[in-house]
């Protein structure tokens, strides 16, 4: 296990601490559902995590610790059962058009087309029901459409695709077409849950790459959910494993390992080995928290 | 050709074949009912248990070309067919029933609003739903007697009848739609700006609304059972009164054609329902 850890040097050594803007602050946030009459299942248990402006944060865990949890909370959907969530220095405790979403399924509104579908938010954000009556809307209407014909084009979909309904799209081509949804919006934060999941492999590469450039482009915060080690390598600026804390009495999950990449874009075919050892060393925090806990002090004690 | 193997699952009948046999039972019933007749009318040819066709052909002459018994409208001299047929029996109860059935669907729709903010908005599921819930276990036509007491026998009865019979289904199915929408997508709406309003009708409204109109067309025959129960028992005119009267003096060259009928305009408006459905969403697939 020596080895994984020492190369592990640079990277740990990195970790949180973030000075310029903090995009997004979970407050040691609790969170704890009502399971039967006197019992509550803890799921997260006082995470504590500050994200700055900027990163490309992708959250890891296994499947069932709680990562789309916390992406709920981070939306506003839920509320924390104890401490809290700052967006931008705000309390959140509502959803709200402050972060970009992306989310597995149903990522789409079936009843609109592909341009319909990238149209929506700029006219919902800016014009309501009868602020649609208003002559400005129609010239509004034409840059926006036009805005999303070269959203479409950057996503790798062909102007013929703009007014197919979701449903004669590939998974692959909806997801391109959703996470134009969001950046229409030209949002500042974009969380994403499992977005590429449900996809093939071909698929999935190519999105991802598709992902990154857009984040190196104009550096958007990112939350990415995902289960896949390799994945997260590949996105990430910096990466959160949350586990299962598996001691007695301690229940619901915790960061388990917060590392900032000392590069991004890692994969086993530019960094061969000690890309391999990179997940090795991520999979066994994932597994569980002692473990990772331990991990770390053996590492910390071989680093000096 | 194919083998006929009626008791083979995997039997691949022909078009033809399975065509043929679906007309089967239709000529069956067709010459069961001649035959029926043919010997009745030997018996005694005054028969009007199974109308001959001479008889159904004079019943239907009669309820679609001449006023009703108890109108005294007198076709003027040398009046069309068209002009008879707009004031006959069976014009003069299908218009009655229509419009019956009309304000019915009318009122279902702030029903189907109402059902919308409960599936949605918290505070309305609240206030709504345990109320829903309760009405939806009271069995319409007990109520009906009440309601001839306070309404009389008048159009509210029977409307407030079908509305009783069938808003709390329609409501608590459009409210299973409303929950059924995928979370992710109000989500994903009010993280692009939207707001309630937004969400609530060109959001969630607008993708249930294929499904609101197959629920209205699963709900056509609740409806007309309880239009038919509230003529038959409380009106003065209508598809169902008539048929009613009908039965009073055996009068079945007018029944059988009136049940015909409408099944005939069930049909249509069934029809039409799809055919709006089909051209307006054609994203949604069943
Ligand atoms: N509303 C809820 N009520 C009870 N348990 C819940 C609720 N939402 C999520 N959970 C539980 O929280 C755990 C974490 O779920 P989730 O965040 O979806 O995991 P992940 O996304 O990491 O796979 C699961 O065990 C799930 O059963
Ligand atoms: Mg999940």
């Amino acid at each position: 296990m020596v080895p994984v850890l020492e190369m592990e040097a640079n990277a740990l050594a990195a970790a949180p601490s973030s000075a310029a803007g903090t995009a997004i602050h979970v407050d040691r946030v609790t969170v704890s559902y009502a399971v039967g009459k006197n019992t509550r299942k803890v799921i997260l248990d006082e995470v504590e995590l500050e994200i700055a402006a900027g990163e490309f944060v992708v959250v890891l865990g296994e499947t069932g610790c709680g990562k789309s949890t916390m992406l709920r909370m981070i939306l506003g959907q839920e509320q924390p059962t104890a401490g809290a969530i700052h967006v931008a220095g705000k309390t959140i405790d509502r959803v709200g058009a402050s972060c970009g979403y992306v989310p597995q399924k149903y990522s789409l509104f079936p009843d609109r087309t592909v341009l319909g579908n990238l149209m929506m938010g700029p006219e919902t954000a800016n014009y309501h029901i009868l602020g649609r009556l208003k002559p400005s809307f129609r010239a509004f209407r034409k840059a926006v459409r036009e805005q999303a014909m070269k959203q479409l084009e950057r996503m790798g979909l062909h102007a013929t695709d703009a007014d197919k309904y979701p449903h004669q799209l590939s998974g692959g081509m909806q997801q391109r077409v959703a996470i134009a949804q969001a950046l229409m919006m030209k949002p500042t934060i974009l969380l994403m849950d499992e977005a590429f999941s449900a996809l093939d492999p071909g698929t999935r590469g190519s999105l991802q790459q598709m992902l990154r450039e857009i984040w190196l482009e104009t550096k958007p915060t990112v939350v990415f959910v995902t289960h896949n080690t390799a994945e997260a390598l590949f996105l990430a600026s910096r990466i959160i494993v949350l586990a299962k804390q598996t001691g007695p009495g301690r229940a619901g999950a915790k960061v388990a390992l917060d590392m900032r990449l000392p590069e991004t874009g890692m994969s086993l075919k530019k960094n061969g080995q000690r890309f391999l050892d990179l997940v090795e060393h991520i999979e066994l925090c994932s597994q569980g928290f002692e473990a990772a806990a331990e991990l770390t002090l053996n590492f910390e004690g071989n680093a000096q | 050709m194919a083998r006929f193997s009626p008791f083979d699952i995997q039997a691949r009948p022909n078009y033809l074949l399975g065509q043929a046999l679906s007309f089967v039972l239709f000529v069956v019933c067709l010459g069961l009912y001649i035959h029926t007749s043919k010997a009745r009318h030997q018996e005694n040819p005054e028969d009007r248990v199974v109308p001959s066709a001479a008889q159904l052909r004079a019943g239907i002459h009669s309820s679609a070309l001449e006023p009703a018994e108890e109108d005294d409208y007198i076709a003027p001299e040398g009046a069309g067919k068209w002009e008879r047929f707009r004031h006959s029996m069976i014009w003069k109860d299908t218009a009655s029933s229509g419009k019956r059935f009309g304000i019915s669907l009318l009122l279902f729709l702030p029903a189907i609003l109402l059902a919308l903010h409960i599936g949605l908005y918290p505070y309305f599921n609240a206030g709504f739903m345990r109320f829903v819930l309760f009405f939806d276990k009271i069995v319409a036509l007990s109520l009906l007697p009440i309601l001839i007491i306070v309404f009389g026998t008048d159009e509210l009865s029977k409307i407030s009848l079908i509305f009783i019979g069938v808003a709390p289904t329609l409501i608590l199915d459009v409210i299973q739609m409303v929950k059924a929408v995928p979370q992710e997508q109000v989500v994903k709406s009010f993280t692009l700006g939207a707001n309630d309003f937004d969400v609530t009708y060109r959001v969630v409204l607008k993708q249930i609304m294929p499904q609101i109109i197959n629920s209205l067309r699963l709900n056509l025959k609740p409806i007309m059972l309880f239009l038919f129960a509230g003529e038959m028992i409380a009106a003065s005119d209508g598809l169902a009164y008539r048929i009613a009267i009908m039965r009073r003096h055996m009068g079945m060259d007018v029944i059988l054609p009136y049940v015909l009928w409408v099944a005939l305009l069930l049909f249509l408006v069934d029809f039409g329902l799809r055919l709006v459905n089909k051209r307006m969403h054609p994203w949604f697939q069943s």
